[in-house]
Formats: structure tokens, sequence, C-alpha cells
């Protein structure tokens, strides 16, 4: 069972049972998380800065319920995943997307 | 009491717009009449392709009808110097793009239908050249190999549908134009030497109703010009066509040019956002009412066929297209008339009344605008408008009377 | 030809199981569509089975297990999570043999078309006789200086991934909102280890005339109510400081949340005095919420503006059928009320569903659901009366700069600017047309209500007035690709 991870201003997993470590892949960097989680899950814990830019501008999940589509990411080449709504696999290739 | 004005054009579309402009700066007092909001119906709705090769659906049906659509040319070639000025006169961008447009093949009966096609629009004068596959895919590299075989027209390109009309109409309204959103014509009667319009004004207030007297009236109205026509008792006939259109969510440019397709229906472009349109008239339905005739007032619903057809069309020349999310599907109906020629002049035994509507609207509305009022000062036109001549249907229907 | 299901249910929360269960019950063969893994809806998310551990419903809610196990395991339900329904077509009446050409759109049935955001191949068409359209609510936007920066959550996304996901979205927050939720949510951060910095609660505390009027509301709510007033105790207990009276001026920081302007507002929500900074790592906006009413649009059904039930509401008789026969509403689109009425209202679609369908529905059921849905109401009516949104003085909040369209980045600036230099514009429409504001993925969701308050403002218009977005299909975004997996025959499901 992993322990909450309490770093200064990022989200942090809490003490819970998680599913198997499982890893993916967002920009090419791997990024460790647990079969359950979903892919916005894995990305903040992850302290990844920006799921999507608009005009230039950083954006993470707003919604977190399929809505807004600010955490639409590019997972294994499809454009526009909602990162909230997608449950990591293995292996998984996420692609934050630029605008 | 009524108020005065030189010139009164009815419907809010892009050629409305551009005929109140065109009228304000030549001093005339305007008014223009819309019953919605501006912009909202085929002029909003359509993808806005400048395009000047003949299109799909005038070589589908044979070589005859292909024939005499290009007749029809002149008036491409004027709309395309039209277009690429307008802008600059306006003092506006209209979102003007003229990088050139593709016609595709993808069997060798579609080469062979691109190779009469190119050779009869370069006897109208069309700049226009038939490239084989790599040829083409060198110029536009996001073309997939089925691509057989395309003809490049170097004018063809796009404006911005959705800033064309409303920056037209703030032209006029700069120049003194009066623009009344949600008001409606529900009659015109002669009045002196000129016309008066009765129109109903909504607001949330209620309902006021208008007298608006002038000298001429330009019938700008699309798909309701038929309607029109007839509280003056004339016929114009006119076809709605409701057509279905798309657009993805804004990606980096890949496709600067038009494309199009000598086989099946399709448009694609991207524009200046990276929003990717795709068209090209699939067919949607339009509601019907209890007499069989089309509610224009009410909203067309998309066909399934259309969605599979036109994502199919589009995915098969230009594959990376298959994963651009898709944000919007939606039905414009544009207005065609029975013998596919557009209606331009002076609506028959109306002296003073004028229309335009029918056929590419968009892409020749400028053109349309222009030509209407030369005809109303008593002006030659520039192009031979007598193919487009309102009487030719008002004379069939007293033969058949 | 493939079989149709009797009824497709889109959305798994209260009303739709609720609906499903009910119309399962007397015999209707039922699909229910849905985008989240589990059935349950936003209120009722859990954490998903990888994880382990036993399931945690809310405690004002002790219905809930029962209702969702037993839908679950009824053989006439179907079940297809993970997929999102984009959009509803009437199946051509010449299309359908045997239908009734007179008989008007729908009566052939519908094609639901459905995607599957995950595998956008497994995307096609389900066929229905009847369609509910149960699609639940969204935290209502509020566009105010900064609220794009990373770190502005709404507070049912904080909530999601606390119930669902076991995270912890920041170490220290500020609240700001209207809404009870916005009280559990910092109640919930609490317990998970977050600092919470403020809890700004726009209205000021309950009047006693408003009190006594909330009071025959409240049997059969205790649970609900003792819920809340826990939330509070702990917070206060616990040193949080709740502000009444107190709106967010400006969200602050350089790529992401870093602190809060916050300033005292009069009982009209009015910013009065002059704003202090609070440092923060997130803010959580917990103003109310709108109905999801984009497939009744794209239907083509008729909508109605009321704004204490959350803005646009699908038009509706007293059998929750629509204005477009054979479309019915259930929960939060026929109003904002809350999981218990949604719950009623979806029982009661489900057996006039089954009724208008042949099936035999006792009386006895229906009265009892109606009974149900008045008694939920009187609650539900007392809360969107007091926590109801000022709407014009939360969009003052937003300056010419402010970001109305988040998808576009459209600011107030330029939408005022259009409404000022065409004054012959005065629809939501024709400035999304335009402005391209409600344009970009997410459709017009959050900032249909902000351009129309600024139509209405600039025109001196009320919102209703101002219209609303038309919406199309896809109403979510999907893949062209999968416009070519509706060629096939509907897969079986």
């Amino acid at each position: 069972m992993p322990d909450a991870e309490a770093t200064s201003g990022r989200a942090a997993r809490l003490p819970s049972e998680r599913g198997e470590p499982a890893e993916i892949t967002v920009d090419g960097r791997p990024v460790g998380c647990f079969a359950g989680e979903t892919v916005a899950t894995a990305m903040l814990a992850a302290g990844v800065p920006a799921f999507s830019h608009r005009n230039g501008e950083p954006r993470i999940p707003l919604c977190n319920m399929g809505t807004c589509f600010e955490c639409g990411v590019t997972v294994d080449g499809v454009p526009l995943t909602r990162s909230c709504l997608t449950t990591v696999r293995d292996g998984m290739r996420v692609e934050t997307s630029e605008r | 009491m009524s108020e005065r004005y030189d010139s009164i054009v009815v419907g809010g579309g892009l050629l409305g717009a551009a005929l109140a402009w065109m009228l304000a700066r030549e001093g005339a007092r305007v008014a223009l009449l819309e019953r919605d909001q501006l912009n909202q119906h085929a002029s909003g709705q359509n993808a806005g392709s400048l395009h000047f090769q003949l299109e799909y659906r005038m070589v589908e049906h044979g070589w005859e009808s292909a024939r005499t659509a290009a007749e029809a040319m002149p008036l491409h070639l004027e709309a395309a110097r039209e277009w690429a000025a307008l802008g600059d006169e306006l003092g506006e961008s209209l979102g003007v793009a003229q990088q050139g447009g593709f016609m595709l093949a993808e069997t060798a009966e579609q080469v062979e239908v691109l190779r009469r096609k190119t050779a009869l629009e370069q006897e109208w004068g069309l700049d226009v050249r038939l490239l084989d596959g790599e040829e083409a895919r060198r110029l536009a590299p996001y073309l997939s190999d089925s691509v057989l075989a395309a003809a490049f027209c170097p004018l063809e390109g796009k404006a911005d549908t959705r800033i064309a009309g409303p920056a037209l109409a703030r032209g006029a309204l700069r120049l003194g134009a009066e623009v009344r959103t949600r008001t409606e014509v529900v009659d015109l009667v002669p009045a002196g030497s000129g016309w008066a319009v009765h129109a109903v004004e909504r607001s949330d207030a209620g309902e006021r109703m208008l007298r608006l007297e002038a000298d001429t009236v330009m019938l700008a109205a699309g798909v309701w010009t038929t309607r029109l026509g007839q509280l003056l008792d004339v016929s114009l006939p006119t076809i709605p066509l409701a057509l279905m259109m798309s657009v993805s969510a804004p990606t980096a440019p890949f496709v600067p040019h038009l494309v199009q397709h000598a086989g099946t229906k399709l448009s694609l472009k991207q524009t200046g956002n990276g929003t990717v349109l795709i068209g090209g008239g699939w067919p949607a339905r339009l509601p019907l009412a209890a007499d069989g005739t089309p509610e224009l007032d009410r909203r067309p619903t998309l066909l399934q066929s259309s969605l599979v057809g036109n994502a199919a069309a589009a995915i098969g020349v230009v594959p990376r297209t298959a994963s651009l999310p898709i944000v919007r599907s939606w039905v414009g109906t544009t207005t065609v008339t029975p013998d596919q020629l557009p209606l331009v002049g002076q609506v028959p035994g109306r002296p003073g009344v004028f229309v335009a509507t029918g056929g590419s609207a968009f892409t020749l509305g400028p053109s349309f605008a222009r030509s209407l009022i030369a005809l109303a000062d008593g002006r030659p036109p520039g192009i031979d408008l007598h193919p487009y001549d309102p009487a030719r249907f008002e004379r069939l229907s007293h033969a058949r009377r | 030809m493939t079989a149709a299901h009797d009824l497709v249910v889109v959305g798994a929360g209260p009303a739709g199981a609720a609906a499903a269960l009910a119309a399962a019950d007397a015999g209707l063969d039922v699909l229910v569509v849905d985008e989240q893994r589990a059935a349950g809806g936003q209120i009722f998310r859990t954490t998903p089975p990888e994880f382990g551990g036993r399931r945690k419903l809310p405690t004002g809610y002790p219905w809930a297990g029962e209702l969702l196990d037993r839908a679950r395991s009824h053989p006439g339900i179907a079940w297809r999570h993970g997929a999102t329904v984009f959009g509803i077509l009437p199946v051509a009446v010449d299309a359908a043999a045997g239908a009734d050409a007179s008989a008007g759109p729908g009566s052939a049935g519908f094609d639901v078309l459905t995607s599957d955001p995950a595998d956008p191949a497994r995307s096609g068409r389900v066929r229905a006789r009847r369609v509910l359209i149960a699609s639940g609510a969204y935290d209502m936007p509020v566009a105010i200086p900064g609220w794009t920066l990373p770190g502005v959550m709404m507070a049912g996304a904080v909530q999601g991934f606390l119930k669902s996901q076991r995270l912890r979205v920041a170490d220290r927050v500020v609240l700001a909102g209207s809404h009870p939720l916005l009280l559990i949510v910092a109640d919930q951060l609490l317990a998970a280890g977050a600092r919470i910095e403020e809890v700004a609660i726009a209205r000021g505390l309950p009047s006693p005339v408003e009190l006594l009027r909330a009071l025959p509301a409240v049997p059969g709510h205790v649970r609900l109510l003792g819920e809340l007033a826990g939330c509070v105790l702990r917070l206060l207990r616990a040193g949080v400081r709740i502000s009444t009276g107190t709106v967010p001026t400006e969200v602050l920081g350089d790529g992401r949340v870093q602190g809060v302007r916050l300033a005292r507002a009069d009982r009209g929500w009015r910013q009065t005095g002059p704003a202090r900074t609070v440092d923060a790592d997130a803010l959580v906006l917990g103003y109310g919420f709108h109905p999801s009413t984009e497939l009744a649009r794209q239907l083509g059904c008729g909508l109605d503006w009321d704004s204490a039930q959350g803005g646009w509401i699908v038009r509706h008789d007293a059998q929750l059928e629509t204005t477009v026969a054979g479309v019915h509403v259930a929960g939060e689109p026929s109003g904002v009320a809350g999981a218990e009425q949604s719950r009623a209202e979806g029982e009661l679609a489900g057996l006039t569903i089954a009724a208008a369908l042949g099936r035999p529905v006792p009386e006895r059921a229906l009265a009892g659901a109606r009974r149900r849905i008045r008694s939920a109401s009187r609650f539900s009516g007392v809360v969107q009366r007091m926590f109801a949104p000022r709407r014009e003085a939360l969009l003052e909040l937003a300056t010419p700069a402010t970001e109305i369209c988040r998808c576009e980045t459209v600011t107030r600036g330029t939408i005022d600017g259009f409404l000022d230099e065409n004054p012959f514009a005065g629809t939501a429409d024709a400035v999304k047309l335009a402005c391209r504001s409600g344009m970009g993925p997410c459709q017009g969701r959050y900032c249909e209500s902000a351009v129309a308050g600024l139509v209405a403002k600039a025109r001196g218009t009320g919102v209703g007035q101002a219209g609303r977005f038309a919406a199309h299909i896809p109403v979510k975004p999907v893949p062209l690709q999968a416009y070519v997996a509706l060629a096939d025959d509907p897969p079986a499901l």
C-alpha cells in the first residue's frame, strides 16, 4: 500500500489499497501508476504541469467528469482523449497536446 | 408615417451584407432587414470554399450538364478577382486565402473526367492544370497514395464564413446604413415610383409593424426568396438543399489547399485557426410539412449515410483525418433553382425590385451584389446576366396557365 | 435489421439506474450507456475494482446500494460502460418497415450513436424504441480572472478524484462557491490531509425567514442535513476559516495557482471591499450545477430557462416525456434537484415508458413514484431557492481580460467589443458564430451562460432571451473514424 506522497503543491495519492503497479509514458517519460487509476490521476500524481495547451496556456483537468476536455491528451495515437475517463494500461503512450 | 430609403435589402447573409455595404459606399441611404440574426443561415453555415473548378455535382450527371455548368465560368472568374480585392476595399479581413485547390481522382474513370473537365475549363480561361499522383503529393504530402491524378487551380481557396458577412455589415453600418435584425418582411407593395416594405420587428417586448419606403428593393433571401416572390405574385422558384458540414478541433496546419474530389462529394480544407472543415454536398433531411413541402424554419436532420459517406471520402484521400476529433457536424440549407443556374436580375414585371440567389451564392455573392447594383443604376452589369434572368421561370409559369 | 432495445437510457446515475430498473421490472429490454466504468453517476462514484476494498456510498442516501445492486444484476438490463452517446437520430419513417408515416419523427424509433473513447473502432449505433436522457449535470462554470490556471478545479472534480481515485489534488486549498457541496468537499479534503486555507461562501447566513420557510421541507432529508451540519462542525473544529459574503476576485500564479484574491460581497454577491490574498495551490469552485442537456438540444427538444433549476432545462410533461415524442428525460436535465428527486423521476419515467410500450404497470406504482417526486421536490425547491446563484453578480467577476471561453481563449473584452460594434447581434449563437466562443471541444458548456449573460447585459434583456447555443452531433467530440463505424450494422450487445 503506497503512502501519501505529500510533495508540496502537487496532487498526492492517499493511503489506500490500489491495483497492481503499472507504467505508462507521458511525452516519452515513464510515469509509474497503479491499475485502476485514470490517466488523469497518474499524470496529476506525477506532477505533469500541463495536460494540454490552449493558445499556449497550460491546462490540467477542470471537471474530471468528461465534459470540459481540458484533460484531453493523445493516447496511443488518438488525440483529444479524455484522460479523466481513460483507465491506465501498462505500456500506454500518452502525449500532452500542444497548441 | 413611414421611413424612406434609397434602397432596402432583404436578407442578412453574405449577399445582403455585401449589397448594403456596396450601396452605402455609393452614398445610398440603405436599410438591411433580417428576420433572424445576421449570417445565421447558409452564409454562415457553408464551408466558405472559393472553388472555381466545376464541382462533382456538375460532372456527375454527364458531359452535357458539365458543359452547361461551364457557361457560368465568367461569373466564377469575376468572383475570384472580387474576393481577392474585397478585404482591402472593406478595410477588414474576410479570412480570404487563395492558396490553390485540388480536384482528385482515385480511379481511371475519374482521371478521364479530370482530363476532359480541365480541358473545358482551360477553354473558358481558368488557370487549371492536370497533375499525376506523384506531382500532386509533392505539392500536398498529406494526400494518400490512392490519388492517381489531380487538377490544380491556384486561384482556389477559402473565405471565413464566420466573419465575412458580419464584416461587410459592419462596413455598411460605418457608412450610415441601418441594419435591423429580427425584422421580417411580410408585404411588398408599390408606393409612388418605388416600393413600400411592410415588416414585423420582433423584440422581447413584443412585435411592432414597420412601413418602410424605398426606390429599390434587393431580395437577398436565399431559400426564403420564393416566399418573397409570392408577396409580389411572381414565381421565383428555389429548391432548398440541406447539406452537412463537419469541423474538427484545431490541429497543427497540414492542409493549405482546398481539396475536392472528381468521383465523390468531398470538400476539405483547414481554416486559419487550425480547424479542418469537411463537407462537399452530403445531404441532410429537411423536415416536411403535412402537405409535403419543406419546412424552412425547422432544423434539418443529419443522415447517417451522409456521416459515413463524407467521413469515408475524407479519410480515403487524406488519411490523417481518421483520428481528427470532430467537434460539430451541422446542416446548412443552400438554395438551388430548378435549372441549376442562379437567379440574378430584376424581378419580372416589378421594376425596382431585384433578386439574386441560387447555386454557389457564397462564392459568387460579391459578384452578384455588384451586378445587381449596376442593373439598378441602369449600368451594364459587367457580365452577361441573360442566362440567369429571373423572368425565365415567370415565362414558364405563364405558359402553364 | 438489428433488434431494437425497448429503451436506451443515457446515464447510469440515480435517475438512469432507477429508470432502467423500473422499466426492466415491467418487462422492457433496456440498455444503459454511461461514460464511467460503473453505475452510480457522479454522486455514487466509487473506487475501481482493481483497488479492491469495500464500496463506500454517501450516507445520506440509504437506498443507493440496493438500487445499484438490483439494477446491475437485473437480467433485463444490458450495460455499456465507458461509452459516449455522441448523438441520437430519429429513424427515418420511410426506412422502417411497417412504421406509421403519419406518426412523425421518432415513431420508428431512434438510432443512438455511441463511441468508445478508449477504442474508436468499437463505435457504432444501437436502435431504441424509446430513449431516456438521464445525463446528469456538471459544475456551474464561473469565469473569474485567472480561472484557466492549472489548479483551479470544480468541486465535483475534486470530489471525484477523492472518492473514486483516492487522490488529493492539492495541499493548500481555497474553496469558493455557494452550493452546499462546497462544504462537503472541504470536509473531505480536510479528512484527506489537505490544508483548507479558507472557504469563501458567496451568500450570507440564512435569515430566520429563510430558515422558517425551509423547515417544512426537511422531513425525510434529516440525514442529508445532518451530514452537512457534521461537515461544518468538523471544519470549524479544525480551525478552518469559513467566510460568508465573500467572493473570489482573481486567481494568482505563474503557470499554476499560487494564491487567490478574496473580497467581501454584499447580499447580491457584488464585491464591496478591497480584495486580500490567500496563498494556496488550488481553488475549488462550487456555485451549483448546470444540467447536461446537449442530447435533448441536438434532438430538437424544447428547453426553458430557469436559473434556480440550473439554467436551461428540458421541457417535459407529467410523464417526463419531452416535446419530441419518444424522448424522455429524468434527473438533473429536467431541473437540477439532487439524487433523491432524480431517482424518483427515473422510476416514474421507467414506468411510464413501460406503460407506453404496452406493459402492464400498476397505477399504485405510478402513484408511488409521483408521491416520491413531490416529496423530494419540496426539499429540492428550498435548496434551489436558498442557493440560487446570482448570475449577474458572478458575471461581473470577469474583467475584460478574463477568458470566458476557455477552449478558444475568447475574453470578455472580445465579446463585449463585438456586441458594441455589432448592435444588430443579439443572441448567444450570433456571438458564438462571430467570436468562436463555444466552438471548441467543450462545445460551449463552460461559456454559454456567461456569453448569454453578456448579451443580456448589453441588450437589456434576460439571459433566457439571449438564447442558448445550438447543439450538434457529435455532442462530445469523436474521431472522424467513429462516423465510418456507423456504416456497419449495429454491433450485437
